[in-house]
């Protein structure tokens, strides 16, 4: 460890050009785990529900995307152009893609209605683990029916690399997916905080988070809009699952990698905090991509394990969050 | 002929015969069948029994196993001698793990941390490759108790159902005594349980540390018997398994524990003679946990305590 921190010392100034570019891949990828993790604190403020099957549910998004895709596809053939290839692709990606966040809303929409409104009232435990059980069968007949092999996602536009600044000498670089990522995240937040602080329906899910019974006493039908929420939850999710099957390969255990990262950026940010969901989320990307270049690599995989397990032990509600624990 | 509690000890006499009819497959089956009993019976006392979220059981296993096998590998020791460090080393990990519960943390804020947590333990089993042979894995000598080899899967069978049974009564005894009762005050209420006048905190510890004792001495069972331990054996997949296990038994039921682990266990021995099911381990069992928790939440235990009321755990469990 002290051998580590005096090369990190030695070689500052060599790494400190470096920075920037860590800090915006970091940006980028915290934009990601911000998405998962809003996706599940809107779950969670409105049925005080905490999703252990949500990164399953993610993962779906995606192989959905990736089974509808060949049925909507139609072949137009142009020159093959690069324009042309964008025209005939982009398309049917769009409508496979609003297709799948449909399918993914039916499915947050009935797994609450059959699954887990009728045990609402029971204790956490059995709640927690039937997230997990119905997250565990999704990923079960996922990886029977795809499991065999690795599938790549189709891609909706090429692969394109932009300097974004440049600094002595080195430039900052993005990819056209970083850019696109980041701005549809940027663009979900701000219609979730439009939808959830100005509108009624962000009303009813408020006092619904505060109390249900007493949601359900001044006439909200609070079964409806729970429904409703954790199919809104469930589409999100689905978003980030194609982002992430962007990103990555798709791979039926890609559920757990998000689930701990969501997991993170909610614990860190606050739970029930949607900004911050968002901030914790580009925190932990800046932390994992900055660790594992100035310290060692091998941080990537546990940054968000380390947060997790510090925040919750030394302060509990993290950045925005109230009440966290419990004293005795 | 009417049943009486002495078919808890008829039982196990008639489990001893079973070597003589089961070849050495199935008779690994009920070595694995043994060793999940004990890491259900461990589980059930955080989970069930305390009534914690808590997903550190994969860790007491892998470390209870990695004790025993790097003990073995490193030291020399024989098996029977790490027995007991292993599931020693458990109860460490276990303290370790109810840290953040003394703090306050809980509900899903604990099991979101003991994920996290398990998580860790499987990557330090792989990122340490002088002590757990890394991502390769780690080979276990045959297991030697007494000078004795254990060299067919029926000698094993003799000395874990010997561990079994007695950690199985202890637990038992365990429960129906103060402790066993404290843990159910905690779990129904536990601001009550404070006012009271019972210890939370100790309580909270102690629960952690048995369960970790004797989740570690599972996990020393399970280097012996598989011989081969890798960081991948111990990973979510596992989790959910024991989950299904004590949920489809029942919660905070011994009897439960028993009887998930048999099931559980056995189900993916039953699946490989059926074609169209194999691979299909993962969304039964999910499918099995839902519909337990939906239609029967005391779990099968409770279905068998409707049928003869003997099958009922003698301590007071809601």
């Amino acid at each position: 460890m002290i051998e580590q921190i005096q090369s990190v010392l030695t070689n500052w100034d060599a790494m400190l050009p470096v920075l920037p570019q860590l800090v915006v891949s970091g940006i980028a990828i915290g934009m990601l785990y911000a998405l998962i993790a809003l996706s599940m604190t809107i779950l969670y403020r409105a049925t005080t529900v905490v999703n252990f099957g949500h990164g399953d549910l993610v993962m779906l998004g995606a192989y959905t995307l990736f089974i509808l895709l060949p049925m909507v596809t139609f072949n137009i053939t142009l020159e093959s152009s690069a324009l042309s290839s964008l025209v005939s692709f982009v398309p049917p990606y769009l409508v496979a893609l609003i297709l799948s966040l449909c399918v993914l809303f039916a499915m947050g929409y009935i797994i609450h209605r059959v699954f887990i409104w009728p045990i609402l009232k029971g204790p956490h435990l059995s709640l927690a683990l039937m997230a997990i059980a119905i997250g565990y069968a999704v990923r079960g007949v996922i990886r029977k029916e795809y499991g065999k092999e690795i599938l790549q996602m189709p891609r909706p536009f090429p692969e394109q690399e932009f300097e974004v600044f440049n600094w002595g000498g080195i430039g900052t670089y993005m990819t056209l997916d970083e850019i696109i990522f980041c701005t549809v995240v940027i663009v979900m937040l701000l219609i979730s905080y439009i939808v959830f602080y100005k509108t009624r329906f962000g009303q009813i899910v408020q006092a619904m988070f505060q109390t249900q019974r007493g949601a359900s006493l001044v006439g909200i039908n609070v079964m409806h809009h729970n429904n409703l929420i954790w199919g809104v939850g469930c589409s999100l999710g689905a978003l980030g699952g194609v982002m992430i099957g962007l990103t990555l390969v798709l791979d039926p255990d890609v559920g757990t990698w998000t689930l701990l990262r969501g997991f993170a950026a909610m614990t860190l940010g606050g739970f029930g905090s949607l900004y911050g969901a968002v901030i914790g989320g580009l925190i932990i990307g800046i932390l994992e991509k900055v660790l594992g270049v100035f310290v060692s690599t091998a941080f990537i995989e546990i940054t968000c394990y380390l947060v997790i397990v510090l925040v919750l032990l030394i302060r509990p509600r993290g950045l925005f969050g109230q009440h966290a624990t419990l004293r005795i | 002929m009417k049943l009486n509690r002495s078919i808890f000890w008829i039982l196990p006499l008639l489990v001893l015969a079973l070597p003589l009819v089961l070849n050495q497959y199935l008779q690994y089956v009920v070595n694995l069948i043994l060793v999940y009993i004990l890491v259900a019976v461990g589980f059930n006392l955080v989970v069930g029994n305390l009534g914690q979220l808590a997903f550190s059981n994969v860790a007491f296993f892998g470390i209870g196993a990695y004790a025993s096998g790097i003990l073995t590998t490193q030291l020399g020791m024989p098996w029977w001698l790490t027995v007991i460090p292993a599931g020693l080393c458990g109860a460490l990990a276990g303290c370790a793990a109810s840290i953040p519960a003394l703090r306050g943390v809980r509900l899903f804020y604990l099991a979101i941390m003991t994920l996290a947590f398990g998580e860790l333990m499987r990557w330090s089993y792989i990122r340490t490759p002088d002590l757990t042979g890394g991502s390769m894995g780690l080979t276990v000598p045959e297991p030697e108790v007494f000078g004795w080899m254990l060299t067919t899967e029926y000698h094993k069978f003799y000395v874990f159902l010997f561990i079994v049974v007695v950690v199985v009564i202890a637990t038992s005894r365990l429960l129906e005594s103060r402790i066993g009762r404290a843990f159910l005050a905690i779990k129904n209420d536990e601001n009550a349980a404070a006012a009271m006048g019972i210890p939370t905190g100790q309580y909270f510890v102690l629960a952690f540390a048995l369960s970790g004792f004797i989740v570690g001495i599972g996990g020393s069972m399970y280097a012996a018997l598989v011989g081969h331990l890798s960081p991948e054996d111990f990973d979510l997949i596992q989790v959910i398994l024991h989950f299904a296990i004590i949920m489809v038994g029942g919660l905070g039921s011994l009897i439960g524990s028993v009887l998930g682990s048999i099931l559980i266990t056995a189900t993916p021995e039953v699946i490989r003679h059926f074609e169209w099911l194999v691979g299909s381990e993962e969304w039964i069992f999910g499918g099995a946990i839902i519909v337990v928790i939906l239609f029967l939440p005391r779990g099968l235990s409770s279905l068998l305590a409707k049928v003869n009321p003997i099958f009922k755990d003698r301590y007071y469990r809601d």
